[in-house]
C-alpha cells in the first residue's frame, strides 16, 4: 500500500502530494506508517507525542476525515471499515487522482495556516480557547476540604471535559471553513464545561462570553464535530443547549446581532 | 537565524504538570517566570496518567472500617520503594498529599464522587487503604487541563515548542539555557537567575514503553551534561499490564476494581507469587511473576498474558475504565466486556534522575528539579501507582517554593555569557547538520531502545549487561556518523531526534553502570546472578557524574528515621 502524503515547505510555492509505500503489519496506525515514511524522507514533517490517542497532538486530515494519525488504522482505511459522513465542505474535495483501495490520503488538518507538510499553525484554534476564558471561577475561596458535587452532576461534566483539544472538530466544521471568526466546537463545548459545572459562581452567566454571532449562533448544525470526535465529545449537543439557555433569559445579544 | 535574548527570574523547563504547578507558584508570588516546552503543554506526557493520585483524605474507609493517614501513606510508599526512599521526603509528600488533591479540587479539576459527594478513592497496588482518588481514568488529562487553564488564567508566557539544547553554566552556577525553536530553527536565549527541569522520565531509551514518544529524558541529560549528579538511575519501573502489541498503559485501576490475571492455563497465578496481596502487590512484584510465567511457557504465544475484566460487568467497566476500555478497542480489537486485556509487562517510569535535596535544588547552584525528572527520593527503588501524579504537584509547588524563597540571594544571569552559548549551540547545529556518515538517527534510536530492554530488562545479568554497554559504546560511536537528507533548522524533525538521541546514549550508559556496579536485588533492579537484597552494602543511593569525560559512580547515604529497614513481603 502506499501513503500519499501532502508537502508543503516554508518558502516553497504551491504543494505537491508524495507516495511512500508501506508493508502495513497488522494493527499498524496512520502515525506508525508516517514514521516509517520518515525514515525513508527525513524532511517530511508531523507532529506525534503520545501515540496513544490521550494527548491530542496528531489531528489531520486522513481519508479527507479529520482523525487523529495515532488511533486510525491503515488497514481498516483501505477496507472503507468504519466511514464517516461528513456534511461537505472545501477541503473534503478531492483534488489529486487518489486510489482509496491502495492509498491513504493524508492532508493537514484543515482550516489552519500550514507550517510544513502535516504541521498547522493551532494558534487560531487556541486563540480561540483563551478567548473563551476557560478558567475554573467558584463562587467563593475554596472551603477546608472539597466542594460536594453529585455522581451525577460529574457525569454531566465529562463528556465536555474528556476533550483533548486536537482540533479535528475544528477542521471538520463547514463554518470555520467559511468564517475565519467562528470559535469552532471545541471551544463552545469547553466553555459550556464550565456553565454547567455546579460549583461555579458565573453559571450560565458565562454563556455571554459567546453570544455572538461567531459563537453559539454561528453553528449550522452540521455536526461534523461529533463525528469525528476521537473521545465522543457532543459540540453541537452544548451549543443547542446554550441558545435554548439563552433564549429562556430573552437577553440575547448574538441572536439579535443576526446569526449567519 | 535570529534569536532573541530575554531575562527571567525563573525559567522553567517543561509543561507537564510539575511544570505548570510551579509556574503558577512563581507567577503568584509576583515573580517574572516563563516555561519552556519541546511541546504544547496539553500535549506533556502528564497527560496520560491513568489512575489517579494518592492521598490519605479518609473519604472511604479501609477494612474493618479503619481511617487512612498520611503516616499510614508514607509507611506504604517506603516499604514499596524497598527502603531506597528518602524517609524525610517521603513524609513530606504524603503529609501534602490531601491539600494538593484538595487544592486541585479547588481550580475545577472534576474528580470522581462518591454517592455522598466527596472525592471517591479506590484501592491501588501496594496500599493499605483504598486511597487513589481519581478522575474515572484519565486522571492526568484532568489535572493537566486544570492547571494549563490556571496558567492561561494568568497569562503566563509559554515557549511552545522549543527544545533545549544547553544549560548556561558559568562561575559554578547555572545563569539559564538556550534553546532551539523547533517551527523556526532558531537560537534563543533564556538569562534566568533560577532554572528548573521538570522534563519527565527517559523511559524511552527503551523499547515496550508506556511513555509518550517524546520520554526521551532531555532534562536529566542536560543536568548530567552541565555537571549536576544523577542518582540511582538503574531503577526503572517495568509496569505489569501494557497492552500487548503497541505497550500502552492499561492502568492498574483496571486491578483496583478488581481485574484478575490469568495464564495460558487460566490460573490466576499472582495466588502463587503474593498470596495476600495477589494482583494488588506492587508493580515490580507483579511484573516479574508476569514475565516468570512467560519465561516458564505459561504465557500466550507471542509473550502475554491475559488480564480479565469480565466479571466485573459492562456497568462497571463503562463507569470506571472507560479510558481503558476505549485503548483495548482502538489498539487491540478488544473489548473487555466480551474478551480478556491481552497484557505484557513494559517500561513506564523513571525512579531515579536528578539528585536534589528537600528543596529540589541539584548539585549545581540555582539549578533545581521536580518531577519525573528528579529524584528528590520518594519512590526509592520502586514506585506506588497513584504516586506519580501525586509528586509531581506536590513537588511542583514546594520546589517553586524553594526557589521563591532562594531567589532574594540570587544574582541577575549575565547577557553576555549566554550569548556566547547561544553561538556554541548554533556552531553545534550547524556541525550536526553538515555531517555526512550516513548513519541515520531514527535507526540508531531503535537499536539503543532494543538494546536496552534485552540487556537491562525486568532481569538482569551481569554478563548479559557488559554486552549491553559496549553496544550503547558502540551506538554512540556511530551517533557521530549520522547524517540526514534535511539540512534545515526550521522544522527539521531529524535534527531534533538527533539532539535527543545524545542525552538517550549518555543517560543509557549511566543506568547501565548503576545497574551492574549494584550487585544485588531491590525494588525494580532484579539482578538473577545477585537475587537478594544487599542493605549491608547497597543501602545507598547511586550517585553518577561525569568526570574528565567518563562517568563515574558513587554511593550516597539513604535518609531513614521514620520507619525500620524490614523484610518486604506481600
Amino acid at each position: 500500500m502506499e501513503l500519499k502524503v501532502f508537502r508543503s515547505r516554508p518558502g516553497m510555492p504551491g504543494s505537491r502530494y508524495d507516495s511512500f509505500e508501506i508493508d502495513p503489519v497488522p494493527g499498524m496506525t496512520v502515525l506508525a506508517g508516517l514514521f516509517k515514511a520518515q525514515e525513508k524522507d527525513d524532511t517530511l514533517a508531523f507532529r506525534y507525542s503520545c501515540r496513544g490517542a490521550v494527548c491530542g497532538t496528531c489531528a489531520m486530515l486522513i481519508n479527507k476525515v479529520p482523525r487523529l494519525a495515532c488511533r486510525t488504522q491503515l488497514q481498516a482505511l483501505l477496507e472503507g471499515k468504519a466511514p464517516v459522513q461528513l456534511s461537505p465542505y472545501p477541503a473534503l474535495e478531492v483534488t489529486v487522482p487518489w486510489d482509496a483501495g491502495k492509498e491513504v490520503l493524508i492532508e493537514p488538518l484543515p482550516h489552519l495556516p500550514v507550517i510544513r507538510d502535516l504541521i498547522v499553525d493551532m494558534s487560531l484554534f487556541f486563540e480561540y480557547y483563551r478567548l473563551i476564558e476557560p478558567v475554573f471561577s467558584p463562587a467563593g475561596p475554596g472551603p477546608e476540604r472539597e466542594r460536594l458535587m453529585s455522581p451525577a452532576a460529574v457525569k454531566e461534566l465529562v463528556p465536555y471535559t474528556n476533550c483533548i483539544l486536537c482540533g479535528a472538530c475544528f477542521g471538520a466544521c463547514p463554518v470555520n471553513a467559511r468564517n475565519p471568526h467562528y470559535l469552532g466546537p471545541a471551544a463552545l463545548a469547553a466553555l459550556y464545561r464550565f456553565c454547567i459545572d455546579p460549583r461555579e459562581a458565573g453559571g450560565t452567566s458565562r454563556l455571554r462570553r459567546a453570544d455572538t454571532p461567531d459563537g453559539w449562533w454561528g453553528c449550522e448544525f452540521h455536526t461534523n464535530c461529533r463525528r469525528v470526535c476521537p473521545k465522543g465529545v457532543p459540540p453541537n449537543i452544548a451549543i443547542g443547549r446554550a441558545r435554548k439557555e439563552l433564549k429562556a433569559t430573552g437577553r440575547s445579544a448574538g441572536e439579535m446581532g443576526g446569526g449567519r | 537565524m535570529g534569536g532573541t535574548i530575554t531575562a527571567w527570574d525563573a525559567v522553567i523547563i517543561g509543561g507537564g504538570l510539575t511544570g505548570l504547578r510551579a509556574a503558577l507558584q512563581v507567577s503568584r508570588a509576583g515573580l517574572s517566570v516563563a516555561v519552556i516546552s519541546k511541546v504544547h503543554p496539553l500535549r506533556s506526557h502528564s497527560v496520560a496518567a491513568q489512575g489517579g493520585m494518592n492521598a490519605a483524605l479518609g473519604n472511604v474507609r479501609g477494612e474493618g472500617g479503619a481511617v487512612d493517614s498520611w503516616e499510614s501513606h508514607a509507611y506504604d510508599t517506603v516499604k514499596g520503594s524497598d527502603y531506597l526512599a528518602d524517609q524525610d521526603a517521603v513524609a513530606l509528600m504524603c503529609r501534602e498529599a490531601p491539600a494538593t488533591v484538595l487544592e486541585l479540587e479547588h481550580m475545577g479539576t472534576v474528580w470522581s464522587r462518591l454517592e455522598d459527594g466527596k472525592i471517591a478513592q479506590r484501592p491501588f497496588g501496594g496500599a493499605g487503604f483504598p486511597r487513589t482518588c481519581y478522575a474515572e481514568d484519565r486522571t492526568g488529562h484532568n489535572v493537566l487541563h486544570t492547571l494549563y487553564q490556571q496558567v492561561l488564567g494568568r497569562k503566563i508566557p509559554v515557549f511552545e515548542e522549543f527544545f533545549v539544547t544547553s544549560l548556561v553554566r558559568s562561575g559554578g552556577r547555572c545563569m539559564g539555557c538556550t534553546a532551539l525553536e523547533i517551527m523556526t530553527g532558531a537560537v534563543h536565549g533564556f538569562a534566568s537567575r533560577a532554572t528548573l527541569l521538570a522534563t519527565g522520565g527517559f523511559g524511552r531509551i527503551f523499547s515496550r514503553s508506556t511513555n509518550a514518544l517524546i520520554n526521551t529524558g532531555d532534562g536529566v541529560a542536560l543536568a548530567l551534561r552541565a555537571g549536576a549528579p544523577l542518582k540511582d538511575m538503574e531503577f526503572v519501573q517495568f509496569h505489569p499490564t501494557t497492552l500487548y502489541g503497541t505497550n500502552i498503559l492499561i492502568s492498574e485501576a483496571a486491578r483496583g476494581e478488581g481485574g484478575i490475571l490469568v495464564n495460558r492455563t487460566g490460573e490466576r497465578f499472582m495466588e502463587r507469587y503474593a498470596s495476600h496481596a495477589l494482583e494488588l502487590a506492587p508493580r515490580d512484584v507483579v511484573a516479574r511473576a508476569i514475565e516468570e510465567e512467560i519465561a516458564r511457557g505459561n504465557g500466550f504465544d507471542g509473550g502475554y498474558v491475559h488480564l480479565d475484566l469480565r466479571h466485573l460487568g459492562p456497568g462497571r467497566i463503562m463507569e470506571r475504565l472507560p479510558g481503558i476500555r476505549q485503548i483495548a478497542m482502538d489498539f487491540a480489537g478488544v473489548d473487555p466486556v466480551e474478551e480478556p486485556i491481552p497484557v505484557q509487562p513494559g517500561q513506564h517510569y523513571s525512579m531515579g534522575g536528578i539528585d536534589v535535596n528537600i528543596g529540589g535544588m541539584s548539585g549545581l547552584s540555582d539549578l533545581y528539579a521536580a518531577g519525573e525528572c528528579a529524584c528528590i527520593s520518594v519512590h526509592g527503588a520502586n514506585r506506588l501507582g497513584g504516586n506519580s501524579l501525586l509528586e509531581t504537584v506536590v513537588f511542583g509547588r514546594l520546589v517553586a517554593d524553594s526557589i521563591v524563597g532562594d531567589l532574594p540571594k540570587i544574582h541577575e544571569s549575565a547577557m553576555d555569557t549566554v550569548e556566547s552559548a547561544m553561538k556554541e549551540t548554533e556552531t553545534e547545529i550547524r556541525e550536526i547538520l553538515g555531517r555526512s556518515g550516513g548513519e541515520s538517527p531514527f535507526a540508531l534510536i531503535r537499536e539503543l531502545e532494543e538494546t536496552m530492554f534485552l540487556h537491562f530488562g525486568i532481569f538482569r545479568e551481569g554478563q548479559m549487561m557488559q554486552e549491553g554497554l559496549r553496544k550503547i559504546r558502540r551506538l554512540r560511536e556511530r551517533s557521530l556518523q549520522v547524517s540526514m537528507t534535511n539540512r534545515d533548522s526550521a522544522v527539521n524533525q531529524a535534527l531534533v531526534r538527533y539532539l535527543e538521541l545524545e542525552g538517550m546514549l549518555q543517560l543509557a550508559e549511566v543506568v547501565a553502570l548503576g545497574a551492574l556496579a549494584r550487585e544485588e536485588s531491590r525494588g525494580s533492579h532484579t539482578r538473577r546472578d545477585h537475587p537478594h537484597r544487599d542493605d549491608r552494602r547497597f543501602l545507598a543511593h547511586t550517585m553518577a557524574t561525569i568526570e574528565e569525560g567518563e562517568v563515574a559512580i558513587a554511593y550516597k547515604p539513604v535518609t531513614l528515621g521514620m520507619f525500620k529497614v524490614e523484610e518486604r513481603g506481600y
